[in-house]
Parts: C-alpha cells; structure tokens; sequence
C-alpha cells in the first residue's frame, strides 16, 4: 500500500499543529482586532472597533482635555455611578427588604459579612459624593455657559439626571429601616403630599398603605434597585452619546493657531477616489477630521489616560473615606418617637430648613420655581457669548443669578446642618 | 423611444385613495396611542393597592373609669392623645399637621420635634410651620361599655363626648 498523494493545496492551509500552537494568539487577535496602536491609523481604529472604546470620538479638541476646564466632574460622577452600582449588587446578595429582618441585616453587615462594613461605607460615601459631584458638574456646566445653543438639550437631561440622583438617594435611605430613615420618609412623603391636586395619591402610591410601613419600604426597594437604575443608565447614555451629536464638548477657543501637524490625519479626498469608512459621513458639528491643520488629538491614548486617571484618583478616594470612616446607622425603627430633631442627611437640610418655614413653599413651590428655572436657563438665555470660559464677562448677570442661588442653597444646608437643635429651635455650634 | 410609462407616481392616484390612506393612518394612530394611555392607565391602577395592611382606624381604648378626670394621655400606637376634662372625654390627633411626625405633650399643649411646630392644650396652632390645628376625632361608647376612637371621622375641635 503506497501513500495517497494528495496535490498540494494551493493556499497554504494550516495543519492541526499550527492551530494548536497559534490557538491563544488567535483567540486574542479575533478579540482584539488591533494590536497596541503606534500610528494614527491604528489609533483610530483601537477606538471604533472596540465596543467601550467606540463611545468615545477618535479625536477631540485639545482644550476639552484641560483639567482645570472640566474639573473632570461628570467622568466623576459616573465613575461614582459605577462604585454604587457594583457595590449595591454585592449588598443585594445580603438586604431583605423587610421590616423586620432589614435592620438586622444592617447589623450583620457590620458583624459577619465579609467585607459587609466596607461595602456598605463604600456605598454610603460614594452615594453623598454623587450627590454633591453632580451638583458641581452643573455648576461647572453653568459658570462656562456650556449649557447654550446646541447643547440645551444635554443641559435638559442633566437637570433630570441631578433630580434622579436625589431621588436615587432618598430611596436609599429607608432601607437600613432605622429612625433617620423611617422618620426622613415619612417627612419626604408628606411633603408630596403638598403637592396641589394630586399630593394625597401621590403619597399613597409612594407608601402603598396609609402609613409608612412595609408596603413603603418594598416599594422604595425595588425603586432605588431596579426602577431609578434603569433609568438613571438610560439617560446618563443619552447624556454622552449627546455630548458627541452637539459637537463635543464646549470649550475654550484656541488661543493660538495649531502648532504642529504631526497629529493630524493626512487624509485628501481626491475626486474619483472613493472613500470608505467614518470620514466620509462626516458633516456639520461633528469632531473634524479632514485634510485641514486643527487642534485635536486622538482620543487614544489622550482621552483615556485622562479618564484612567480620573477613575483612579475616584476610586482610590471612595476607598481611603471607607477605610476611614463608617457609614452612621441610627437606632432601629421606633414609629413611636421621633428622634429630636430629625434630620435628613446633610443635601436634603436646606430643604428641611426651608420646610420648616412652609410645608408648601419650601417642599414644593421654592424647588418647583428653581427646577423650572434651571429648566428654562438655555432657552431664556439665547446669548451665544462667552461660552467656553469660566465666569466669563459676558455672562456676568447669568452667573450672578445662579451663584446667587446656590450659595442661598448652601446657606440654608449650613443653618440646617449646624444651626438646629431640639425641636428645630436655633442653637449656636460654637 | 415615446412609449407611455404607466405612472406610479401617487399624485396621479385617484382622488379617493389619499382620504382613505389618512383615515387608515388615523385610526392606526388613536390604536395605538390609546392603548399606550391605556397601559399607563392600568400601571397606575396597578400601584394602587386594593387592601392595605396598616391597623384598624376604628379602636376602642377601654372603660371610661381607665381615665380619671383631667386625664392627658398620648398613645403612641394609634397617634391620638385622650383628653379627660370632668366627665367629658375626646381624642385628639398626635400626628403633626406640617410632615407628619408624632408630637410630644408638652407644659403648653403640644410640640413637634421635627421642625418645632406648637399647638396649645386644644390642639390650635402657637407657633411654628405647622398650616393646621390637630384634628380632633369621634368618640363614641360601644355596647360593651369601652370608649371607641374612629379616626376615619373628625369632628370640630372643642366636642367633648360626655360619659
């Protein structure tokens, strides 16, 4: 018996050897279609042909990479968004919403859940830090007049975002079931319950019984774990893929004529050529990439050693805080005498403060007019002047009016936070 | 080459398609917009629970003789302070009219711990946010002789049931 001969194949075909061998180069390179870029070509491409690079746009204006311009704020914010997220899923494995048992899972927590305490301050802080980072990113938003004409409608999304945040927290807040919560919703809830009209069946569907008991805290349960999450996710995705449609994000003009062309990508659509790929689509507000000298860098490695920066200092943050200090958990639940005085955690004080001047005015009508006003703020204010600069000249008035508002907003917090002791009756701290 | 192409063009249409089109289009519409108000409708007939589980508004709290004249005492449970003046009685809500937190009974009447609002002895509004006096609820004596608060029913401030 002789060998077959078999002809030889044309195209090399490789044997079950060479696969074998070239198995976990292959499995990467069907994974990661580029290797680490070192041209510009590949720089760009490292960013659409990766799912959670293509987020990003290829290029973007220098200056909104200056750190002093953006603070870095929103990317804080989410990354934040992102520590409470996977912390609060860890947390879930260990939470019953139950009037009887949550309480003692809190304790627990503390007690025999490894790592229970640190999770539970990780969340904590990182909650009361987006709060207040999402605050400051609007304030940053609005003292570089970033909010104006193409970007009104990201400002929009912004404001519901801030709204979510609050809420997000005030639901978060009635699940350890100990006497700040209970007593905070049902200070929460009454105010709703000013709300005209409607106010008394609002407050009935938020509780699900007349008073707040377990059916409120199912309901606040799956509000702050499932509902709110989800939304907040789908609006903060809108919120970027925003950021990218309205032409990136604002900026300061270029204070000199781009030095060098080394970053720019040496593209010449020649007539008759045809043209594949992003570039040819490319119209209008869009980051540019054309055959013409301009101020953008590739977002890798520029955009992404910023943001691996920001995540890094962000989470290192949340760690130091939760090593240091432990999320406060108050005595359980005693329906019977509310702690004197009950206070709310310190970003809904200025709230409280104002409610105990009037349920109405101060729960409903004062943040009515405030939330209608930010609203309102890019439609009102058409001026495409002074854009791009902090505290610029030009919008002097504007920003008097909002500095104006949240320092009040910061007052109030103060007055509410060290100023009110048994019976909300002013107390000097000193 | 001046043969005649058959126009598909729907400007050449008859004149009775395009109402029926836009009759179609509409009804289509209020389909499906009304059963998207619809589902909003019934979500929200859903978050409203048909029975809830919080105890009876209707409760009796025990022979008059428990209560001595110029009796004032609060009961935390059902958030009503009994008042004995002689042998008159009534009840009178201990749930702050401003957010809903549990007065204390204090020298002068009553005091929220919350945000500091006052009632005095009558449940009428001294001092504080608070936008209305304490309600004052029915009392009535059961069959089986035991004083019997209902809650679900108010009565004007200063109707004492006299026993």
């Amino acid at each position: 018996m002789s060998a077959p001969t078999i002809p030889p194949p044309s195209a090399k075909e490789p044997g079950l050897w060479t696969a074998v061998r070239e198995l976990p180069s292959n499995v990467w390179s069907s994974i990661f279609r580029h290797p680490l870029p070192s041209s510009d070509l590949e720089r760009a491409q490292t960013s659409f042909t990766n799912f959670f690079l293509h987020l990003h746009p290829v290029k973007v204006h220098r200056n909104t990479l200056r750190p002093v311009y953006t603070l870095g704020l929103g990317l804080i914010s989410l990354f934040l968004f992102l520590i409470l997220v996977t912390t609060g899923v860890l947390l879930m494995f260990y939470y019953v919403p139950s009037t009887n048992q949550a309480y003692d899972r809190m304790l627990d927590l503390r007690g025999t859940v490894a790592f229970g305490i640190f999770l539970r301050n990780m969340h904590r802080w990182a909650a009361h830090g987006m709060v207040a980072m999402v605050f400051l990113h609007m304030c940053r938003v609005f003292f570089t007049g970033a909010y104006k004409k193409p970007r009104e409608f990201n400002w929009i999304l912004g404001v519901v975002l801030l709204l979510l945040t609050l809420f997000m927290s005030f639901t978060g807040y009635l699940l350890p079931w100990d006497q700040l919560a209970f007593w905070a919703i049902t200070v929460g809830t009454s105010i709703a319950g000013y709300a005209p009209l409607v106010g008394s069946q609002i407050k009935f569907l938020l509780l699900g019984d007349t008073t707040v008991g377990q059916e409120a805290l199912l309901r606040f349960y799956v509000l702050h774990v499932a509902v709110l999450p989800a939304i907040l996710s789908l609006l903060v995705a809108i919120h970027f893929w925003r950021i990218r449609k309205d032409g990136g994000l604002s900026r300061p003009e270029p204070g000199t004529p781009p030095k060098s062309e080394s970053t720019v990508v040496q593209l010449r659509i020649e007539p008759g050529k045809r043209v594949f790929g992003l570039q040819g689509f490319v119209r209008g507000p869009f980051t540019r990439i054309g055959n013409t000298p301009d101020d953008s860098v590739y977002s890798w490695p520029n955009l992404l050693m910023a943001e691996l920066f920001v995540f890094v200092l962000t989470v290192s943050l949340i760690l130091v805080i939760s090593l240091a200090f432990n999320a406060p958990l108050e005595q359980p639940v005693n329906p019977m005498h509310p702690p004197n005085p009950a206070k709310a955690p310190w970003y809904f004080l200025g709230l409280q403060e104002m409610v105990s001047y009037s349920a109405f005015w101060g729960g409903i009508g004062v943040p009515t007019v405030f939330v209608l006003l930010l609203l309102a703020a890019p439609y009102i204010d058409r001026s495409p002047k002074g854009v791009g600069r902090w505290f610029a000249r030009e919008r002097l008035l504007a920003n008097t009016i909002f500095l104006t508002l949240a320092i009040l907003n910061v007052i109030f917090i103060i007055v509410g936070t060290f100023f009110r002791g048994p019976n909300w009756t002013f107390v000097s701290p000193f | 080459m001046a043969t005649e192409v058959p126009s598909h063009d729907p400007i050449s249409k008859p004149k009775d398609s395009m109402p029926r089109r836009s009759l179609l289009a509409w009804l289509s519409s209020v389909g499906l917009f009304g059963s998207a108000a619809l589902a909003v409708i019934s979500n929200l007939v859903f978050f409203k629970p048909r029975v809830t589980y919080s105890p009876s508004a209707r409760f009796s709290i025990g022979k008059p003789d428990d209560f001595p004249a110029g009796t004032r005492i609060a009961r935390d449970v059902e958030r009503v302070c009994i008042v004995r003046d002689g042998n008159r009685m009534a009840a009178i809500s201990t749930t702050c009219t401003h957010l809903g937190c549990i007065v204390a009974i204090s020298d002068t009447g009553f005091a929220c711990p919350c945000h500091g609002s006052h009632y005095d002895q009558d449940g009428t509004v001294t001092g504080g946010p608070a936008p209305k006096p304490l309600p004052w609820f029915k009392v009535t004596l059961a069959p089986n002789g035991e004083i019997e608060v209902d809650k679900n029913s108010q009565v004007d401030p200063g109707t004492y049931f006299t026993v």
